[in-house]
């Protein structure tokens, strides 16, 4: 089934939104397809409108323009509880005075199905989220974690078209955020809902979501897959927001880019004019250069001449020195001094480089990308 | 249904590790008084109960006291006097219409109070610095002035002396059930109310399974105090009610003003005490009785 013949099971269409005439306005109309089936992830910085986009959705929050369909169907003016839509928050809002049991059996007892039916299917959702054993407990005896699965449930027993999650799990520690994505990931495959979650994260946004959606200041960025997101941003703003530490200013003639680290070719039509070469520290290694190796040098004494050099003669290299280094877990991120510019990079593996060391840098042409200037 | 995730173990020794106490908790030895602070600590609250207590010991005595003369410690005849003579002198009725009229009271001023509440603690009022300091008004202004204006202008406008007293006595009661539920509301949080609309519930049904059980014991409190405003008002009911509502705190005040009926006056003293004592400890065991307690 090609993207054109599918309904998208969330559609946006000029949606805005001011909280006040004074504030500058939370969301200026977005666009946004989301296609079913598929989790997407909503990033970008505080007050960028993340959690705004959820709640219209939701129909928590009244948009003052645009329109809001789920499955073709406008619900602009619908009530939440007629959206057939259901929301994780980042506080599980387990209901205190009702059992977990009764808190996943809650939206099947709105819906008027009886007492027992509702509670034979949250057992059932309790144990997808493996909460099973604690279907007779109060909300207040688990833990973050065990809170927070049970209002996955809560949320999935309502057989909701679109799942919408708002930071959910921004309050628990690592360790029980790699447990919840794996319990994402099989509930996905179990039920495959409909998700568009908003998130913090960077790590999150990828380890959850097959697209990512950008946003700042209430301005949609970009949306793209994973992967493009972070290694083809689509503007400088968006290569910042994800953590992109290299951004060179330039000019682009004949597919190479010329900036204060040299002239590197760029695979791909790229055009031509002033350009921003970026690509990710993560995807650029440093190594041991020896000193008798040559001087320091914004370029290499042979450039790559054009696009398809790039690809032939593989990584382009930089040499410079290392100015600062910091360990991150088990990587360590360099600052490299090539001529006047700094390069972030990581340092190779088995390479333990410190301030001083003379390195080389590698370029791998498919980290390269150019944005607008 | 079942899917395979990864096991919860880890999760379930972390929610035990939380179930154990740990430095700092509530309860634990740097909070808890030792030696010569936790000496004071008890001797204090026995000081306390005890200057809370020892009024009604008097009370107790003299209720159950047919005869007793000074200088003798304690009664030299007990029996039911008292009671007898409490019960002819209109004591039951008297009962009964204060029960009543506390519990109209009760059941204007909580809802009103909580409504106001909620709209001032989310910020909906213009204006609502004015407005909260307007419903404050009645316990501001002294109780004698305000009655007698108010009277004259209920008398004005034909309204029926209890209906009068009621009318007056709900408003002073919603300040303090409005600043009770206030407190309420600022700990109420409406995300719970935001949830159970996107799992599918009505805005009426959020109100009834999930809004009122979540503030039931503030409503309890609040209702609690509204009752007691009710229940001990002399002189709201004294002027606005003109003599055709005859409530406890009248007939207390118009026996305790004769001389030789102290164990008449003892055994409505004693029965204006304890249904406040009573629902105080029904509220208490209410939240005892709380599901989502944690114990």
């Amino acid at each position: 089934m090609t993207t054109e013949l599918m309904t998208s099971a969330i559609t946006l269409t000029s949606v805005t939104k001011s909280y006040s005439t004074t504030a500058p306005a939370a969301l200026h109309g977005v666009n946004l397809d989301i296609l079913p089936g598929t989790s997407t992830a909503i990033v970008g910085p505080s007050g960028s409108g993340k959690s705004t986009i959820l709640r219209i959705i939701a129909g928590l929050e009244d948009a003052n323009g645009g329109r809001v369909r789920l499955s073709g169907r406008d619900v602009t003016a619908l009530l939440p509880e007629q959206r057939g839509i259901s929301m994780v928050f980042q506080r599980p809002l387990l209901f205190p005075h009702l059992t977990v049991l009764d808190n996943v059996a809650f939206a099947d007892r709105a819906a008027g199905v009886s007492r027992a039916q509702a509670r034979k299917q949250a057992r059932e959702h309790l144990e997808m989220v493996q909460m099973g054993t604690f279907a007779s407990r109060s909300p207040q005896s688990l833990s973050g974690g065990q809170q927070q699965r049970v209002a996955v449930a809560r949320a999935l027993a309502a057989k909701p078209s679109v799942l919408l999650l708002d930071e959910p799990f921004s309050a628990l520690d690592p360790g029980l955020k790699d447990e919840m994505h794996a319990m994402i990931a099989s509930i996905r495959a179990a039920v495959n809902p409909t998700i568009l979650f908003v998130t913090h994260d960077r790590d999150e946004a990828s380890a959850m979501a097959e697209r990512i959606v950008v946003l700042e200041n209430g301005q949609l960025l970009q949306h793209d897959t994973v992967d493009h997101v972070f290694h083809q941003p689509a503007s400088l703003a968006v290569a910042r927001l994800l953590g992109g530490k290299n951004a060179f200013a330039g000019v682009i003639d004949n597919g190479v880019h010329h900036s204060a680290i040299g002239a590197v070719a760029i695979d791909g039509d790229v055009g031509s004019g002033r350009a921003t070469l970026v690509f990710r520290h993560e995807a650029v290694t440093s190594t041991l250069r020896h000193a008798t190796s040559g001087a320091d040098a914004a370029a290499l004494a042979t450039p790559h001449a054009d696009a398809a050099a790039c690809q032939r003669l593989g990584p382009r290299e930089l040499r410079g020195t290392v100015t600062a280094a910091v360990q991150r877990g088990p990587r360590r991120e360099l600052v490299v001094r090539v001529g006047d510019a700094d390069v972030h990079t990581e340092a190779a593996p088995g390479n333990l480089l410190s301030v001083g060391d003379p390195v080389t840098v590698s370029l791998p042409c498919e980290a390269l990308w150019t944005v607008p200037a | 249904m079942t899917v395979t995730t990864t096991s919860v173990d880890l999760d379930t020794a972390r929610s035990n590790q939380q179930q154990r106490r740990m430095p700092g908790d509530h309860g634990r030895p740097l909070t808890q008084s030792r030696g010569l602070a936790r000496a004071l600590r008890i001797l204090s609250t026995a000081l306390i109960a005890l200057w809370f207590a020892l009024p009604f010991l008097p009370l107790v005595l003299w209720s159950f006291a047919d005869q007793w003369m000074h200088p003798a410690a304690f009664p030299m005849e007990t029996g039911t006097d008292g009671l007898t003579a409490a019960i002819a002198n209109g004591g039951g009725r008297a009962f009964l219409h204060s029960l009543a009229l506390s519990l109209v009271v009760a059941a204007i001023a909580t809802p009103l109070g909580a409504m106001a509440a909620r709209a001032l603690s989310r910020g909906q009022v213009r204006f609502g610095k004015a407005i909260t300091v307007l419903l404050f008004s009645p316990v501001m202004l002294p109780p004698f002035a305000a009655v007698l204006g108010l009277n004259v202008l209920l008398l004005r406008a034909w309204v029926p002396p209890v209906v009068g007293v009621v009318l007056v006595l709900v408003a002073v009661a919603i300040p303090y059930t409005t600043f009770s539920m206030r407190a309420a509301y600022a700990a109420y949080d409406d995300g719970f109310d935001e949830a159970a609309r996107t799992l599918g519930a009505s805005s009426r049904l959020t109100l009834w399974r999930i809004h009122l059980p979540l503030i039931a014991p503030a409503l309890a409190r609040s209702a609690f105090l509204a009752f007691l405003v009710g229940w001990s008002d002399y002189l709201i009911t004294l002027v606005v009610g003109g003599g055709h509502l005859v409530t406890l705190p009248l007939i207390i005040a118009s026996s305790a003003s004769g001389v030789g009926n102290e164990s008449s006056v003892a055994v409505l003293s004693l029965s204006a005490v304890i249904p406040p004592l009573i629902l105080l400890g029904l509220i208490a065991r209410s939240r005892n009785l709380d599901p989502g307690r944690q114990r």
